[in-house]
């Protein structure tokens, strides 16, 4: 079974939350980086790893800030395959989603891509630039093989679209939190609330809510409606204040974890 | 798959989730109002009273005795703010405002498609945000006292490489918090379906004009009909009209900057592979990792790392010829039609004249070819002067 509905299944059966983080691979380097996946070990439900583009479109300063330092150091999705292969090797079993942009994909091949993914252990992909007009190539590419699948993202204004993304949706279905980018601390979406139970209502797959989200009580009003939350700038604002040291980021997600579930 | 969406092979919707609803109604829209016989009464009387078409075709005497053949020119240069880009920009907003939306935003790398939206605002009393590169902000500082002239704000951009492929990334990232209320202009043939569409609508003014004005000097269709390609939105309305007269070459003229077997040129189709970037797939010019290059011309306005993605496909189906054009060519270029014909080019369009004199040289005196004229020169003497002192250019 993928690791992800594996982990959502356990989460369900125990009425636990999820938790969620979003890193961008290579910042400052890939070795920091392994360091900040492993030390989230039994606490974090999924690792969003970015891989850094030139061009990222769907977020705000943080990560486009990210995005460009981690290329600078040379960060690419081929060592991004290399840090998961050496991830799996030492027996990490979290779930792990690969968070690109399509350019990237379609530059390394579709088919060479979802194989690499298969082999290296990428449980999941979130593509925003990818609605689902355009998956049709990705999806038959992934078709076959459950080790990899395809994470589908909402928005507030997805309304009557909300049925067919659900159709295909596989492990969680990404809830976008307010308009625009990553990263607007906590400036939700004025309907968040009746958008997320529409979608709550229809998917057959958890609810994760993400963007802008950075404590536990941002996500209070609604956490009778989601069952998890995604943290991204916030968690790397929280590991660049620290000189990236892991040990804060395991405090960081204990916490945000034992919170969300009313600890 | 919208397959409406795709011209061959590219085209497409590449977008945040946050935004197709958007596309989808803008789709709606515009497919109603080009059917709409008041919306394009009301569209030509703009483009006639305001802008002041139709532009003339102009055979330009001297350079076709020199270089043996007909030379026409297809005078965008003469609109309203100084090139083809308001011809587009009244259409969008004509449509922004039959869609009820009182704001508009607008990408710009040299400023000439941020001054014809800003112009438009002002016209249509609509509030306008435009997105600049900190680096084109600084040295493009007419255009931006311009457009605040206009009222319009202007954002200076700073990430990535600060120029027109990050101000681009800035409006689509504003655009997806905003696109309840705001209509994003896009300027070239470029983004996602139904934008180089809308484009070429918009556009195709400029051969419909040049085709009718060339059968009544001529009597017969040209041979030759050439443009410069940035992101390809005047070349894409120079060649709209033609594209089904198989007997009429169709050629783009690409920027080589310093020269294709450098790393400074803005050649996407001679030197890019297909990638998907601003919401649409075509030819870019990307590194091993699949990263945006950057681009670099002489020529703020071809200074893209793509171009749009019918251009793809008429490249790819043989359809139009694609060509490079360095900028020592295109300065060269400049020069020559600034003292034989007294015009001033803008250099984007220096570009196709360049290559225009060498496609000449393989045609006979009864022949004859129309040139895009895209703009004016005024908003380059800087940069021309620059380069005339041997100061390389401020790009």
């Amino acid at each position: 079974m993928n690791r992800i509905e594996k982990r959502m299944n356990e989460l369900k059966s125990n009425n636990e939350k999820a938790f969620v983080t979003y890193y961008t691979a290579g910042l400052p380097d890939m070795e920091t980086t392994r360091k900040i996946i492993d030390a989230q070990q039994g606490v974090t439900d999924v690792i969003e790893l970015g891989i850094p583009f030139s061009d990222p479109t769907a977020d705000g300063p943080v990560i486009q800030q990210a995005s460009y330092e981690a290329i600078q150091g040379g960060a690419s999705l081929k060592k991004t395959f290399i840090l998961m292969d050496d991830i799996r090797k030492s027996g990490n079993e979290q779930p792990i989603v690969f968070m690109m942009y399509y350019n990237t994909i379609v530059n390394y091949g579709l088919d060479a891509f979802v194989g690499k993914c298969r082999e290296t252990g990428v449980d999941g992909l979130i593509v925003p630039d990818l609605p689902i007009e355009e998956q049709e190539a990705i999806r038959e590419a992934l078709k076959g093989d459950d080790s990899t699948i395809l994470i589908e993202l909402v928005s507030p204004v997805s309304k009557k679209r909300i049925p067919e993304i659900l159709k295909g949706a596989r492990g969680f279905v990404y809830c976008v939190s307010s308009m625009g980018v990553t990263g607007q601390a906590a400036d939700f979406h004025k309907e968040v609330v009746s958008y997320l139970s529409e979608v709550k209502s229809q998917s057959p797959v958890p609810v994760m809510m993400g963007f802008g989200i950075r404590e536990a009580a941002d996500v209070k009003p609604m956490k009778d409606i989601i069952d998890g939350a995604i943290v991204g700038s916030h968690f790397i604002n929280i590991m660049r204040e620290n000189n990236f040291d892991p040990n804060a980021a395991k405090e960081y997600v204990t916490k945000f974890k034992k919170e969300l579930n009313g600890v | 798959m919208n397959k409406k969406a795709y011209y061959g092979e590219y085209g497409g919707q590449f977008v945040a989730e946050s935004l197709m609803n958007s596309l989808n109604e803008i789709d709606e829209a515009f497919e109603a109002a080009i059917k709409d016989p008041e919306f394009i009464k009301e569209y030509h009387y703009y483009l006639r009273q305001y802008v002041g078409r139709e532009t003339p075709l102009y055979l330009a005497g001297r350079l076709s005795e020199k270089y043996g053949t007909k030379i026409y020119l297809k005078r965008e240069d003469l609109n309203h703010t100084g090139a083809h880009k308001i011809n587009n920009v009244l259409g969008q907003i004509l449509l922004a405002r039959r869609m009820g939306k009182t704001k508009v935003i607008a990408e710009t790398g040299a400023g000439q498609h941020g001054v014809a939206t800003a112009t438009g605002a002002a016209l249509f009393n609509m509030e306008c945000t435009v997105y600049m590169g900190k680096e084109d902000v600084e040295r493009q500082a007419l255009n931006v006292m311009r457009m605040e002239m206009l009222g319009a704000k202007v954002v200076s951009v700073e990430s990535g490489s600060n120029t027109l492929k990050d101000a681009t990334n800035e409006a689509i990232r504003t655009w997806a918090k905003t696109a309840e209320d705001t209509f994003y202009i896009i300027g070239s043939a470029i983004g996602p379906y139904p934008y180089p569409k809308m484009v070429k609508e918009f556009q195709a003014c400029i051969s419909r004009e040049a085709k009718k004005q060339h059968l009544e000097a001529e009597g017969r269709l040209p041979d030759v009909v050439m443009a410069c390609v940035g992101g390809g939105s005047n070349s894409i309305g120079m060649f709209a009209d033609f594209i089904d007269d198989k007997e009429v070459e169709l050629i783009g003229v690409e920027a080589a900057g310093k020269g294709i077997d450098t790393d400074e040129h803005a050649a996407s189709m001679a030197k890019g592979r297909p990638g998907v970037l601003h919401g649409t797939r075509s030819y870019l010019l990307q590194d091993d990792d699949g990263n945006i290059q950057l681009a670099h011309s002489i020529s703020a306005g071809l200074d893209y790392p793509g171009v749009g993605p019918e251009h793809a496909y008429l490249h790819d189906s043989g359809r139009a010829k694609y060509v490079p054009i360095t900028d020592e060519e295109a300065m060269d270029a400049l020069m020559e039609l600034t003292q034989m014909e007294g015009i001033i080019p803008a250099i984007e369009s220096a570009h196709a004249m360049a290559y225009a004199f060498k496609k000449a040289k393989e045609m006979t005196k009864d022949q004859s070819m129309i040139v895009c004229l895209s703009g004016r020169g005024d908003k380059d003497v800087n940069t021309i002067a620059a380069y005339l002192r041997g100061e390389g250019y401020l790009n």
